[in-house]
């Protein structure tokens, strides 16, 4: 039996590139890593243009606020430090462009552990979490290190999302096929950080041999354990994970800490284990490049840092019209304005869509009600869309729209083509300036 | 390279659009346009088509008039004109359905802004303006198999072609003999031209919600009340279930008037108790009223109270919502 949520959309999957193995991706000529990669305050560079750099050097950090420092993911000269757009869409940040001496050497601080994981303490995990630079890697990109801060004491239970829901997106299947004992010893050490007995692997039913793989590795270890998933998005949402797994409901506003469950991304594991034993710190990531505009679609292990443009060529070049390319998910990924922007820690999937996958007619509510059943939050989509376009901002907190974490289930089913999620943005948007002022 | 287009996630979209709905809304209603056909012969169909016509017409004249873009293409005017010639008896004069669809399509759709926006359902409120309006027409109801001119206007006085009493009007009389449940369920009776068949009607709502157009909650609880509430008030309770189930205009406005997304509840709670209030109402009418058929007013009060009922369903948001908000 496979556990789930209520509500969400059974979408097809599109995961052609589930069979496709992961490829190492050259290092390109040029990296360009933004200094805000993840959720918290942005970090300072400490390097200057000119200075010599090697793999997994700290090029920028901010000991002084929630934040991941970013390390040189190829080895070269740092030519310069320019703004540019975000990749979020969201102003400018500061990039760090790095050029490639084609040497590929190693910083010299990065060291196997010198000791056994099972003697390290709760402490010294977090500050080799943290100084690796590791954040969400299933697209939030919330500082790992703070989230096992917060959740010592609390969590019980860890659970590890395999869940991967959004469409196209195989990364995380690819790197649980070729890489599961990364994963797993990944999830050991967090066992040990957090000082529970009880890690959960969940992961989706299309994935099954995936989760073959896990139990038979996992074997008679107790405190491992896979848990099949309907395959249904929005199903790797945290607040929808704990819910199928355990029947609790986080409460608005709280955390999946507080009701004892923890949750970490499949890579996001992987990496913590390569940070721990290895040494290295986060420096590239597993991307898929699927979409119907990309001649040879891959799942790739980019550099950090690896332009749009570069990863493209990789794979063949584009082919059609590229109308969309896509940070991210089709559900919940950010569109991009041009093949400048970079690979960074959050991108799990590069997307080249022409206009096939969207609707052109006018926007119009039927109130056909669709987004409400569909809703995992269990919201009325359509009166929130309805509010904000009216600028009725205090009507849409009165409909919990602080409650909606944006998946886009509504928009995706809508009849109608209203852009849903972009209306209920624009009210977030407004009543946080608001309430700032 | 032409500039990438930047729009807010998601970037996929379902395939079902506004027109495929009405499109299936209108494969629905075929079975029991055939059937029409067959009873009450061509005209049936030029009725449906004049209406039709009509319709979309009115809806695309509008449009334009009013300087908005044309939605002709969504076909949601196409589907009122067929729900609207559906509710007429067939021997109305041709000009009955192009009134109709004047004051469904404008009155009631486009002057309140369109598709979404209107509050009551338009072929409901034409109908029940022409029935008001023109109690003759509106009221004579033919038998079946009458030979019926194509497009001239019926004599409505001849003993020949003019059925003596609908099942609704026996039921209303308490003349329960005179009802043949097979016929009631196949539509081998006077009425209007699309309302007769129960059985092809329920086909075609259960296409619907096959095709997931429609969810069971209002169907389901606006028949279960008519039952409940005819078992309890009838004489013999199973053969006045029956009768009042099949008979009318009950099994479309179940399935297709009272579904209507725009004048309809969105959440669950809300369209059940839509779905209860037309079934109360409907048999209000039916046992209490003036009239022998009540659903098409039942639903019209519905409708205006659909607003208010999603207002007071709201589902109980994931993770209990707002209360704890304040961080």
């Amino acid at each position: 039996m496979a556990f789930t949520f209520s509500g969400g959309i059974h979408i097809d999957g599109c995961k052609s590139t589930r069979k496709i193995p992961i490829e190492n991706m050259p290092a390109p000529e040029f990296v360009a890593l933004p200094l805000q990669q993840h959720i918290g305050a942005p970090v300072k560079a400490i390097v200057a243009p000119g200075d010599k750099v090697k793999i997994g050097q700290i090029i920028a950090k901010n000991d002084n606020a929630l934040s991941c420092p970013v390390h040189a993911s190829i080895s070269g000269t740092v030519e310069k430090i320019e703004l540019r757009n975000s990749y979020n869409g969201i102003g400018k940040t500061e990039y760090i462009i790095i050029k490639n001496d084609g040497l590929d050497e190693i910083c010299d601080s990065i060291k196997p552990l010198q000791k056994k994981v099972t003697d390290l303490t709760c402490d010294e995990i977090v500050d080799i979490v943290q100084n690796a630079g590791i954040s969400g890697m299933g697209g939030a990109t919330f500082p790992a290190y703070a989230k096992i801060q917060s959740a010592v004491g609390k969590a019980q239970e860890i659970i590890i999302n395999c869940a991967e829901c959004e469409p196209f997106i195989t990364a995380n299947h690819r790197l649980l096929l070729e890489h599961p004992m990364d994963v797993i010893n990944g999830a050991k050490i967090l066992l040990i950080a957090l000082g529970v007995n009880k890690a959960t692997f969940a992961i989706e039913d299309n994935k099954k041999n995936a989760a073959k793989v896990l139990e038979e590795l996992i074997g008679d270890d107790n405190m491992l354990s896979v848990k099949l998933l309907k395959t249904k998005y929005p199903q790797g949402d945290e607040r929808q994970i704990v819910y199928a797994l355990n029947h609790i409901e986080i409460p608005t506003g709280k955390l999946p800490a507080d009701v004892g469950c923890v949750i970490f991304n499949a890579e996001t594991c992987a990496a913590i284990y390569h940070a721990v034993v290895d040494g290295m710190p986060l420096v590239s990531r597993i991307v898929t490049v699927d979409g119907d505009c990309i001649t040879n679609s891959k799942n790739l292990r980019i550099p950090l840092g690896t332009s749009y443009s570069d990863v493209v060529k990789y794979c063949g070049g584009i082919k059609g019209t590229l109308s969309k390319v896509i940070n991210g998910g089709p559900m919940m990924g950010t569109a991009q304005w041009d093949l400048e922007g970079t690979v960074t820690k959050g991108t799990s999937a590069l997307l080249f869509f022409s206009s096939k996958y969207e609707k052109n007619t006018e926007p119009c509510c039927i109130h056909c009600g669709k987004c409400v059943s569909v809703c995992p939050m269990h919201l009325e989509p359509l009166y929130l869309s309805l509010f904000s376009k009216a600028s009725e901002f205090e009507k849409c907190l009165d409909y919990n729209i602080m409650s909606c974490m944006e998946c886009g289930s509504c928009a995706y089913i809508c009849p109608g083509n209203v852009p849903i999620v972009q209306y209920i943005r624009e009210a977030k948007d407004k009543i946080k300036a608001k309430n700032q002022k | 390279m032409d500039f990438l287009k930047v729009s807010s996630s998601p970037h996929m979209r379902h395939e079902d659009s506004t027109k495929v709905i009405m499109l299936d809304v209108i494969i629905a209603l075929c079975p029991a346009l055939i059937w029409a056909i067959h009873i009450f012969g061509g005209r049936a169909l030029i009725l449906t088509l004049v209406s039709v016509a009509s319709s979309v017409f009115f809806e695309f004249i509008y449009r334009i008039f009013a300087k908005k873009s044309v939605t002709v293409g969504d076909f949601s005017a196409a589907v009122t004109g067929m729900l609207l010639a559906f509710t007429l008896p067939v021997s109305v004069p041709l000009w009955i359905p192009v009134l109709g669809s004047f004051f469904a399509i404008v009155i009631v759709k486009q002057l309140y802004g369109g598709l979404g926006k209107n509050i009551v359902n338009p072929a409901l409120a034409a109908r029940v303006f022409l029935f008001l309006a023109f109690p003759t027409e509106m009221a004579t109801y033919t038998k079946p198999f009458a030979k019926l001119p194509l497009f001239s206007t019926p004599d409505i006085t001849n003993p020949d072609i003019v059925a003596s009493a609908t099942p609704l009007a026996n039921i209303n009389a308490g003349n329960f003999a005179a009802l043949d449940t097979v016929d009631l369920l196949f539509g081998n009776t006077a009425g209007c031209i699309g309302e007769v068949s129960a059985l092809l009607l329920i086909i075609g709502g259960v296409y619907l919600f096959v095709r997931k157009i429609i969810t069971w909650h209002i169907p389901v609880s606006f028949l279960a009340t008519v039952a409940v509430v005819s078992y309890i008030t009838g004489a013999d309770p199973v053969q006045s279930v029956i009768c009042h189930l099949l008979s009318g205009g009950l099994i479309i406005g179940a399935f297709f008037m009272a579904t209507d997304y725009v004048t309809s509840p969105v959440s669950s709670k809300g369209r059940i108790i839509y779905g209860i209030g037309c079934g109360l109402i409907t048999m209000f009418i039916r046992l209490c009223g003036g009239y022998p058929e009540g659903v098409s007013f039942a639903i019209l009060v519905m409708n205006c109270l659909a607003w208010y009922i999603d207002k007071f369903t709201r589902p109980k948001v994931f993770g209990g919502g707002k209360k704890n908000e304040k961080k």
